[in-house]
């Protein structure tokens, strides 16, 4: 009991032992979880699972101090369980390498946890426990750092705001000429380089990207076209790899040959500076010079090459890229995949690649050049990230998880690191309501058991959704891939569900097309039901109908839709924003805590519209509650900021 | 934790990008010579009470890989330790528990160095302190040995190195950071949109011609042309137009927004916008770019700072000696150089870009030359005097407050009124008395710690919420709880590495965390 005392002590016995009593799960086993988990342990948290698919990296042991020299390349998760577990054997650890989006970590999964931690580093996954945690009706602590700037948020359903509450930025795009024949930004070089250049020589297409933006395709029909027979001609110059023309085959297609066919198409550049293309054989003998320093080239990561260093860059990566392509295929399976190089980048050849070929590309164009180290970033979408955020940051998330524990969810906080803020190091916020048109969480949601060997789409919308819940004539019913029924798509209606593609642990979303006064949509949870379910194939377990009073109908258990942000079922109004008094006594709108950080914090990044040259987030904003300035300043030069990994 | 590497032997990374690769994600925040400052530095942390809190904010320092690191403490490593202190085994019971926490945290780097103090019977803090200016910084954990503080407190003075203490208990904690003198801050990382200085009010030669060749013909120009006219050339033009007929530049608010309205009618609406995106952007910049040049307090301070004859010599005094007789001269501060994102013509753009950057240049070299007169001129290195002059107008000096009981009985007389007037949030200060009277003893009972409150402020005794936290502070009973103390860790290694690479501006000078509001406050005392 010794080791146990400053705990008792200061948490007080009660709490102590639900400390002690709680099953954990934690996602994610980068920057804030070994963090967390160092805490989770000390703290005396009985059992604690931890699911992360990613293994690690040189770049991870500035702050993931878990991890060593000797684990790169392992499994995140299995690592800081052992690292953790020789700290003290009698805690119960459990460790999965995996997507937390496996079908094993399904609702039920989730219901067996007293609550879930966040410590990821992608709005996908985020979004998923969100959804997960909101189904289960599991509290989730929700975390995430950039640089300096961090933020913690506690997530219960129907008490406070989930993740999706607030719209979240999607990542910037570019149109697809803008990146093919007029860039201005050395980011557009670095996109071409990437998602176009290196996609086409050693990867799949480049229209699987999500940077190109296609929605302007159509407005230069002509261009497109042109550049697609460009990139087929490309595809052949990929036939001669590895032979010893190869190098000089792609570097005039790409950067004399196209070059030329878009500076001859005077209508581009009557107001812009035409390209120059770069005439490989007029370089011959500077970059023999230049080849000589090759290595000590290589290791400048931070000073701008100029065009003859870049040349010998772009020769040598696209050796080794060659190289390694061609020892994939020779051992590959002949039914397997073609094998494919992608971008990471933390691997060397592919970012010394996309350096040299972007900054040549930036040249042709009158475009400034970047060293290898802000390429990186930009190209990357590197967040910068160090350990005193993230061990500030998981700290904040156990403070929160004891009220979690007492199920005190109105003192919640919602707290934001303030690094540049003089007069404090946190801000911390009143949680905010769920928004009542959130899609994840102002959704009603229940658990349905079905007898997959019998039950058909007539017994879920007939039996189940009109009879038992009482939904009238229109309403769409949507697997995760798609609408099967709605009031004049009848034909699925005797399919079973199982070859609907509905399987155990699947979602259905019931949208309610009620003119008068439509329920709130519906989410099911589909469970396999094990054992026979008697009369009926399909069974709430969450909800279910009660004969009504006064009509042949059921009252209906699901919730209708608010007509507008008014008051009209309990829940609170968050439509609107909330008015607190200010520091000078002049009350005053304040903004929510999203807002006053904006699109720094890894939440709520609005798209900022830039024109020329670099695009940085900054904001300056007004904290309310405080009153105080909150300025935060992220160069992070077009990159997306996400949060830590 | 892993086992304990008696020898550590480094594995070996693979030539200094393997070191770049390790540390990328952090060189984006304080570049290559905000590292290297961390990779010359020596810390000390004199450890004591539960000892968690000092471990806790090394191991910060230790990963983003400070040179050098020595923990002095007597304690030998009890049963309760292991309980909150993660960088200790099992193995760790009944031996030093400095030497068996240097073993552990230099696992997590194999490129920075720990030492252990006491090494053997009779090392004493006199022999810690001996070898004269060693450490950069020392950090020490609260409870302390008056007799020890005295001679830390003595050693940072005479070496003018920064002290950090911190104090965790329970859930209340604080630290408080006392800098030698006066302390000069260059790189302060300023919000980039704030770093803008167009100098529209005062363009020179090559800016206006410039100007003057863009907008000769500007009502005969393309519609293409006339939407990319960089807003800073419109600005710069429809000044010149609003001086010929108002004799002067618009300086009131009044006048910057009718001047804002006048630029607004230079757009064309003849098109399917129905107006010029660059115009739109000119209009929106005029009230934060069309204003005098004038210096900042933060500035104004630096240039009346009389530095004494020791400081007066080192680099940061002689190039701000250099950068007031330019200010002086030009009665403007040298040219940053950066033009923010526009809407432009590549070409247009790429040129006015090259125009700040020669005059950017060219102010440099001048102050260079006047840096150069000094008789110790020219030992200082261009790129200071570069960085200097382009983060000139954000230079930060901080004063280390005098700390007595003068002022914390001045900070106490008045600690809730403000809060109460504007409905902020109470002030943690009750905190930091509570913990503060526990600053030289293992653990207190309520009436003991408001008996030592009253001997500095007496007046504080009877405030219920002063009593409130000291009776937190006695349950705790001295003991730290890790999470506390891992996040307060975190908050000072982020504040040392501001200190140690003279970047960003660190707090000034106390920050107390109440764990149980999860909030904090700064406050001078």
């Amino acid at each position: 009991m010794l080791r146990d005392r400053f705990n008792q002590q200061s948490l007080g016995v009660p709490l102590n032992t639900m400390v002690k009593e709680a099953r954990i799960l934690m996602v994610g086993a980068g920057g804030i979880g070994c963090e967390l988990l160092k805490n989770l342990v000390l703290t005396g948290f009985g059992e604690i699972h931890i699911v992360d698919l990613d293994t690690i990296d040189l770049s991870n042991l500035n702050r993931q101090f878990l991890f060593r020299q000797e684990h790169i390349k392992k499994s995140k998760a299995l690592v800081a369980k052992d690292a953790a577990h020789k700290f003290n054997p009698r805690l119960k650890l459990e460790a999965h390498h995996a997507n937390i989006k496996d079908p094993q970590f399904n609702v039920n999964w989730f219901r067996g946890f007293t609550m879930v931690f966040n410590a990821l580093d992608n709005l996908d996954a985020r979004r998923h426990v969100n959804k997960m945690c909101l189904a289960a009706d599991v509290p989730l602590i929700e975390s995430g750092t950039t640089g300096f700037n961090g933020q913690v948020q506690v997530i219960k359903k129907g008490q406070t705001a989930c993740y999706d509450c607030t719209a979240k930025e999607t990542p910037k795009s570019f149109p697809v000429c803008t990146i093919r024949s007029t860039p201005s930004q050395p980011i557009h070089c670095i996109v071409w380089a990437k998602s176009y250049l290196l996609s086409e020589i050693f990867g799949t297409s480049e229209d699987e990207s999500p940077e190109l933006d296609h929605s302007e395709d159509s407005e230069n029909a002509q261009e497109i076209e042109k550049l697609r027979q460009e990139a087929q001609a490309l595809k052949l110059i990929r036939e001669a790899m590895g032979t010893e023309s190869f190098p000089q085959l792609l570097f005039d297609k790409v950067f004399k040959d196209d070059v030329e066919r878009l500076k001859s198409m005077q209508e581009m550049w009557k107001t812009r500076k035409p390209p120059r293309p770069i005439d490989y054989s007029s370089t011959v003998q500077e970059v023999a010079d230049a080849e000589t320093r090759k290595s000590e080239i290589l290791r400048d990561d931070q000073r701008v090459w100029n065009l003859h260093e870049n040349i010998v860059v772009f020769r040598d990566s696209l050796k080794r890229l060659s190289r390694r392509l061609q020892s994939m295929k020779s051992t590959s399976d002949l039914d397997a995949a073609e094998p494919i190089i992608t971008f990471d980048k933390d691997d060397e050849d592919t970012l010394d690649f996309v350096a040299a070929s972007a900054n040549l590309r930036s040249i042709i164009f009158g475009i400034e050049t970047k060293s290898r180290f802000d390429i990186k970033q930009m190209a990357g979408n590197i967040i910068p990230a160090i350990a005193t955020t993230n061990a500030i940051v998981a700290g904040l998330c156990v403070l929160q998880s004891f009220k979690v524990l007492r199920g005190d969810f109105s003192s919640t906080k919602e707290v934001f690191l303030s690094p540049f803020a003089p007069e404090r190091l946190l801000s911390s916020d009143r949680y905010r309501e769920p928004n009542p048109d959130c899609p994840a969480c102002s959704v009603a949601q229940t658990r349905v058991l079905v007898d997959m060997s019998r039950a058909t789409l007539n017994d879920l919308v007939e039996d189940f959704l009109r009879l038992e819940l009482g939904y009238g004539d229109e309403f769409v019913v949507n697997t995760e891939t798609g609408p099967i029924y709605d009031v004049e798509e009848t034909e699925n209606l005797s399919k079973k569900l199982k070859d609907l593609g509905i399987k155990g642990d699947s979602f259905l979303t019931i949208i309610d097309d009620d003119d008068e006064n439509p329920r709130v949509n519906l989410i099911l949870n589909v469970q396999e039901a094990t054992t026979d379910l008697e009369d009926r194939p399909i069974k709430g377990l969450d909800i279910s109908g009660s004969p009504s009073a006064d009509g042949d109908r059921p009252a209906s258990p699901i919730p209708r839709k608010r007509k507008s942000a008014v008051e009209s079922n309990g829940q609170g109004v968050t439509g609107i924003e909330e008015v607190h008094p200010m520091a000078n006594g002049i009350v005053g709108i304040k903004r929510t805590a999203e807002e006053a950080l904006g699109h720094e914090s890894g939440e709520a990044k609005r798209p900022k519209t830039t024109v020329n040259g670099a695009n940085s987030a900054n904001g300056t904003s007004v904290n309310g509650e405080h009153g105080s300035a909150l300025i935060i300043d992220d160069s992070t030069d077009g990159a997306i900021v996400i949060d830590d990994d | 934790m892993t086992e304990v590497v008696t020898n550590p032997t480094p594995p070996i990374l693979h030539g200094p990008s393997d070191k770049e690769k390790k540390y990328d994600r952090q060189l984006r925040l304080w570049a290559a010579n905000g590292q290297q400052a961390l990779e010359d530095a020596h810390i000390l942390l004199l450890n004591s009470g539960s000892g968690t809190v000092g471990v806790e904010t090394l191991k910060n320092l230790v990963l983003p890989g400070i040179g050098k690191f020595t923990i002095a403490d007597d304690a030998v490593v009890a049963e309760a330790d292991l309980g909150v202190n993660f960088f200790l085994d099992e193995e760790s019971l009944g031996q030093s528990r400095s030497e068996r926490c240097v073993n552990f945290l230099q696992e997590l780097n194999p490129d920075v160095k720990g030492e252990h103090f006491p090494k053997q019977e009779g090392d004493n803090i006199e022999k810690l302190l001996g070898y004269g200016r060693q450490y950069t910084l020392i950090m020490y954990s609260l409870p302390i040995e008056p007799y020890t503080l005295a001679l830390i407190q003595q050693y940072g003075q005479q070496y003018k190195v920064p002290l950090v203490s911190i104090h965790s208990a329970g859930f209340y904690s604080y630290f408080q950071i006392h800098l030698p003198g006066c302390f000069p801050i260059i790189d302060t990382h300023p919000d980039s949109t704030a770093t803008t200085d167009l100098r529209l009010l005062n363009p020179w030669p090559a800016l206006s011609e410039f100007t003057r060749n863009l907008t000769k013909d500007i009502d005969n120009l393309s519609a293409h042309e006339h939407g990319h006219i960089p807003y800073l050339v419109l600005l710069l033009y429809y000044l010149e137009k609003w001086k010929e007929s108002h004799g002067g530049f618009p300086s009131t608010y009044g006048d910057k927004k009718a001047f804002r309205e006048f630029v607004s009618e230079g757009a064309r609406t003849d098109n399917p916008e129905g107006g010029e995106e660059n115009y739109d952007e000119a209009v929106a910049a005029v009230l934060k770019t069309v204003s005098e040049p004038s210096l900042s307090s933060s500035v104004k301070d630096v240039f009346e700072y009389q530095p004494t004859a020791e400081e007066s010599d080192s680099s940061f005094w002689i190039i701000t000696d250099a950068i007031k007789k330019f200010y002086g001269k030009h009665g403007e501060l040298p040219l940053p150089g950066s033009v923010p994102d526009m809407k432009a013509q590549s070409s247009v753009y790429v040129e006015l870009q090259n125009i700040y950057k020669v005059k950017a240049r060219q102010d440099v070299a001048e102050v260079l030359e006047t840096v150069r007169q000094h008789p110790r001129g020219k030992e200082i290195d261009v790129n200071e005097v570069e960085t200097f002059c382009k983060n000139a107008a954000f230079v930060k000096l901080i004063h280390s407050p005098d700390s007595s009981a003068d002022t914390l009985k001045e900070i106490t007389g008045m600690f809730d009124e403000q809060a109460l007037l504007t409905m902020m949030p109470l002030s943690l200060l009750p905190i930091y008395l509570a913990l503060n009277a526990t600053s030289h003893v293992p653990s207190a009972s309520t009436s003991e710690i408001i008996a030592t409150i009253s001997k500095t402020v007496p007046e504080a005794c009877s405030d219920p919420r002063v009593v409130q936290a000291a009776e937190e502070v006695a349950r705790a009973n001295g003991g730290e709880l890790h999470n506390i103390s891992a996040m307060i860790g975190g908050m000072v290694s982020q504040e040392v590495i501001k200190i140690i690479t003279k970047q960003y501006i660190p707090i000034d000078n106390t920050c107390i965390l109440d764990g149980i509001t999860s909030r904090t406050q700064v406050l001078r005392i």
